[in-house]
């Protein structure tokens, strides 16, 4: 293969796996806001503190399989929790009062890191199984970056099949779309709330584990990721998970190609894509509401 | 009722003598503190003019706070014998512009859309702020320029950079624009602004123009934004993109006014003056500060949800025995 399309080829595949785990981190938040009109300002902070598990996890039992077990349980817990002893008081209240809580659980959990760990970089090792690059056609590229494609892409077609293809799915899709309805026709919405709340914090848990080899963990982790995966719920539309893949996908090769061609501009690209989409279209790719 | 006037006048008079004797009481250190609250009191009322009064959620009112301080620094760089109020002027000009431009684009929406589209806008500044290193000099901003003397021609010049000096430039051009703010909630075209918040479809039917009524409140609001921002280009003698363009600074102002209390005129001051005491105390006893600062917010909005303004107003009525009426309604969510 000549060098040209090996670069092509890479950066592609380097936009699509980034795209992938944006993905992941980006349904949780979509779904949230689909069902309960919570912009979750915490959910990058979740990914984050889930990093942070994986360290934590890799270093006292040097198993960093036991980390991808328990970093997302701990973290899909914690966002129960936080919607069950917060999110739900103030439900009443609207959705300026609902991001300042989120905000408030972000400050929090920011602290409380900064404390624990400290702000300095800190470095999770990819399983010794996986940790070793493959030579595809002439092209070197890191085994794990494969792993973490094919795993998202498993845990994304486990979710479509729950959403799209089980009751519990169309509950879930039900009430997005009309949550007093729902709740009217004998569920209990507010529980479906916590579990929904749980599982997009279970699903950022397992993008900050899967991440931490790949990247470093440190606080900053948040903010690239947060902004990112909040502008790809926003271009794709609220609460459309076809509309945060594409997204997602867009985001993901359009960072890592512009960080080819345009190094010093490449952060506007995302920038400008998003404002272009919403100045077209103020509801975003698929969104239905604004 | 009488009785409740002379009660305002006296505390008006207090409230001035106070801020005249307020530098020679507590020395240059806590008369730059005060000048600081100034700033982002008057950055907060700008931004709720938008949020409270219209039921506009900007998430990104940074643009206009750091456009009007980038304007002033620039123009105290590059022209040469630029004068104190006119930097300033250049501070409020650019903002507007920046607003006119966007105007058609923004006034159409309302809502997630109009919260999203100045992310985004915003955040484009805020990276061009950062990559046009020959302009702003990236991160580390623009510094080093200086800083007028307020010249009075014929009569006397104050030097700027004596503390207290500026002290006085400052509360008046920022004490004058609250209170034109102030003014403008009061008069017709303020009472057309929270119809608009409350029922901008009924407006419309009235024969008012929603998207133009938009438009002229928010090149105001963003005005003065741009105010705040030029004095604290001149405060600092530095503005840099982090500090007064990024998106910590659009963030900074959405929990002034939601701590000091929405749709309350003075709720954003409030909520300035105790952001300002919490970071002075934190910032010298505590080295979590963000933690201690998420604590709050949370319990803010689980047991205050008003805001500190709303607790005020329940002592104001327990003191006064009346109900607040002339206040603007609380609430002003963003309608969706």
């Amino acid at each position: 293969m000549d060098p040209i399309t090996a670069m092509y080829v890479t950066q592609g595949v380097h936009g699509l796996a980034y795209g992938m785990v944006l993905f992941l981190v980006a349904s949780g938040l979509t779904l949230i806001f689909g069902m309960m009109g919570v912009l979750n300002i915490a959910h990058a902070a979740f990914f984050m503190l889930s990093a942070y598990f994986a360290y934590q996890i890799t270093v006292s039992t040097g198993s960093f399989w036991l980390a991808l077990l328990l970093g997302p349980i701990a973290t899909g817990i914690l966002g129960m929790l936080v919607e069950r002893f917060l999110l739900r008081k103030i439900h009443t209240l609207g959705h300026v009062a609902e991001l300042i809580v989120t905000t408030g659980v972000m400050f929090v959990i920011m602290g409380a890191v900064k404390f624990i760990w400290g702000t300095e970089f800190l470095y999770v090792s990819p399983p010794p199984v996986l940790n070793w690059s493959a030579n595809v056609g002439g092209m070197v590229y890191p085994v794990y970056r494969l792993f973490v494609m094919v795993l998202t892409a498993w845990i994304l077609a486990l979710m479509a099949l729950v959403i799209f293809k089980t009751r519990l799915g169309m509950v879930v899709r039900a009430a997005v779309s009309n949550a007093a309805m729902v709740n009217a026709l004998g569920i209990n919405v507010p529980r479906l709330f916590m579990f929904v709340f749980g599982a997009g914090s279970f699903l950022a848990g397992i993008a900050g584990v899967t991440i931490a080899p790949v990247l470093s963990v440190f606080p900053g982790l948040a903010d690239q990721m947060g902004m990112d995966a909040f502008i790809v719920v926003v271009v794709g539309g609220f609460g459309s998970l076809g509309g945060a893949f594409l997204a997602a996908m867009s985001i993901g090769l359009l960072s890592s190609f512009g960080v080819q061609f345009l190094s010093q501009l490449a952060p506007l690209l995302t920038f400008a894509f998003m404002a272009i989409v919403l100045t077209i279209k103020p509801t975003g790719f698929f969104g239905e509401r604004e | 009722m009488m009785r409740n006037r002379k009660v305002k006048w006296v505390l008006w008079g207090a409230v001035l003598s106070l801020l005249t004797f307020y530098p020679k009481l507590v020395g240059p250190y806590f008369t730059n503190v005060f000048v600081h609250f100034a700033i982002f009191a008057l950055y907060a009322v700008s931004f709720n003019l938008l949020l409270g009064y219209t039921g506009l959620f900007s998430f990104g009112h940074a643009m206009y706070f750091g456009t009007g301080g980038f304007a002033t620094a620039l123009a105290l760089v590059h022209i040469k014998g630029c004068p104190l109020v006119m930097a300033l002027f250049m501070g409020f000009l650019a903002s507007v512009i920046l607003a006119l431009v966007l105007c058609p684009i923004v006034s159409r929406v309302s809502g997630t859309a109009f919260a999203m589209l100045h992310l985004a806008f915003s955040m484009l500044i805020y990276t061009l702020a950062l990559k046009l290193r020959k302009i702003t000099n990236g991160e580390d901003g623009v510094s080093g320029f200086p800083i007028p003397a307020l010249h009075i021609p014929g009569v006397v010049s104050f030097d700027m950079r004596d503390s207290t000096n500026f002290y006085y430039f400052a509360v008046v051009v920022i004490g004058l624009s609250v209170w034109t703010l102030w003014f403008l909630t009061k008069t017709p075209f303020g009472q057309i602004l929270v119809s608009i918040r409350d029922n901008a479809k009924r407006v419309a039917y009235m024969g008012f123009k929603v998207p133009q009524t938009k438009a002229v409140i928010y090149a105001i609001s963003a005005g003065f934004a741009g105010i705040a921002g030029a004095v604290l280009a001149l405060f600092q003698d530095v503005i840099t993109p982090d500090h007064a363009l990024g998106p910590g600074t659009s963030f900074q102002v959405i929990l002034i006014t939601m701590v000091g209390g929405v749709g309350s005129f003075l709720g954003p001051i409030w909520g300035s003056a105790i952001f300002t005491v919490l970071q002075e105390f934190t910032s010298r006893y505590i080295k979590e500060v963000e933690l201690l600062m998420g604590a709050i917010l949370i319990l803010v909005m689980l047991y205050f949800p008003k805001g500190f303004a709303g607790v005020w107003a329940l002592i104001e009525r327990k003191v006064f025995g009346e109900s607040p009426s002339k206040r603007v309604a609380e609430g002003g969510r963003s309608s969706q």
